[in-house]
């Protein structure tokens, strides 16, 4: 039994719980950059971010679960995992910062601020864990 | 009438606690963590039935009573398993009645988590969505109605996600994460234009409104994650069995004689 695509799953799943987790705690609660609800937002944009809410926390616990299992098997690949991780983290944080931010006019980054080196940054750093996520997962396919 | 309610919660929970007891005694094994949980989900719904709600602004004070009621009271009272214990617990007559209910056609229906989840999630858009909450805000009758629906709406919920009592089939873990969380969505998203919009024909302050949304929307985050928690667990501890299961037929595989020695 191979463990590489269960464990890139886990991963991903993994990153998208942390990226939701972050942007929640970092953002919402500590910096408080982010609005609970600025009023400004479209009713999809609305729908999309309690999808990705609720999905965020759901794929939290399952990845813990699914890593508790992996191991219990003995059958995680931890390049592979890694490499899902990124990914989910890149892909999560480049879906807000594009599409959910940009097209569906949901929340911005910060409020009463010059917002292009914002996004900027947002939107880099997501790419730089997505390239990341990549570079793991053909080094973790090369190792199997 | 809450006092008649609050009893009746209270002849439950003694009820659940000597059934345990009963078990106990005759030497079958009742977890006291099941016990604590469905008396402290008891607790819980008499305590939002007859909380001093007056003393809060009123939408963060109906909002906090709803959430105990809908979610954190379902939620106990489903980890304390009362439906296997009474299954347990009663003598013949009444147990077959009850296994009869508990395997019917109806309450497999009822249990699908797709059809709990949007009979838990209308109810929440129909109370805050139509003119319901603002029509029943003086009528103590219609009011209470009101909760025991939410309540029951809850129990039904938690009960086809859980999945934990020995109904007709049980459905799959899949099926019931998804029903999580399309109503954990759902929840997320009323609380998050409640911030916004008040429910027809009423007149909040916008602080009290904006404390109410906040206190649903992570009201419901939390008993979410619990649920979610509990449900993954569920999933390792089968997956568990089913591997020990694996490992003791590849060892008995190996040593046929060890096997039939241990079995």
């Amino acid at each position: 039994m191979t463990g590489h695509g269960r464990s890139l799953r886990g991963g991903v799943l993994g990153g998208v719980g942390l990226a939701a987790f972050v942007d929640e705690v970092v953002f919402h609660q500590l910096l408080h950059w982010h609005h609970f609800y600025d009023k400004a937002s479209s009713e999809a944009g609305l729908v999309s971010d309690g999808i990705f809410h609720a999905f965020g926390w759901l794929a939290m616990v399952s990845a813990v679960f699914l890593f508790a299992d992996l191991r219990r098997r003995g059958t995680l690949a931890r390049t592979a995992w890694s490499a899902g991780l990124c990914l989910g983290l890149g892909g999560f944080q480049l879906y807000d910062g594009t599409f959910q931010h940009k097209v569906l006019e949901l929340h911005r980054i910060r409020y009463d601020v010059e917002l292009a080196p914002y996004d900027w940054t947002w939107n880099t750093i997501a790419a730089l864990f997505l390239i990341a996520g990549a570079v793991l997962l053909v080094r973790a396919r090369g190792r199997r | 009438m809450t006092a008649v309610l609050g009893w009746a919660v209270a002849v439950c929970c003694l009820g659940y606690v000597g059934a345990a007891a009963r078990l106990r005694t005759r030497g079958d094994a009742w977890s006291l963590a099941r016990t604590a949980s469905f008396c402290a989900g008891g607790a819980v719904v008499v305590a939002a039935l007859s909380a001093p709600w007056d003393a809060w602004p009123p939408f963060t004070g109906h909002m906090a009573a709803h959430l105990a009621l809908g979610m954190v009271a379902p939620l106990l009272l489903a980890v304390g398993r009362p439906v296997t214990l009474a299954l347990r617990a009663l003598p013949v007559a009444p147990r077959r009645a009850l296994l009869g209910c508990v395997r019917s056609r109806a309450a497999a229906q009822l249990m699908w988590p797709p059809f709990a989840a949007l009979v838990h999630t209308a109810s929440l858009w129909a109370l805050y969505r139509t003119p319901v909450l603002a029509a029943v805000h003086h009528r103590p009758w219609a009011h209470l109605l009101v909760s025991v629906h939410l309540l029951l709406s809850g129990l039904l919920f938690t009960f086809a996600v859980l999945a934990a009592e020995p109904v007709r089939h049980r459905t799959g873990t899949a099926l019931r994460a998804g029903a999580l969380l399309a109503a954990s969505a759902a929840h997320g998203v009323l609380a998050k234009s409640l911030y916004a919009t008040a429910p027809p024909g009423t007149a909040y302050r916008p602080d009290d409104l904006h404390a109410g949304s906040q206190l649903m929307y992570y009201g419901g985050d939390i008993t979410g994650i619990a649920l979610a928690v509990l449900l993954a667990h569920q999933w390792y501890a089968a997956g568990g069995r089913a591997l020990h299961r694996e490992r003791r037929h590849a060892l008995g595989g190996a040593r046929p004689g060890a096997a039939a020695l241990r079995d």
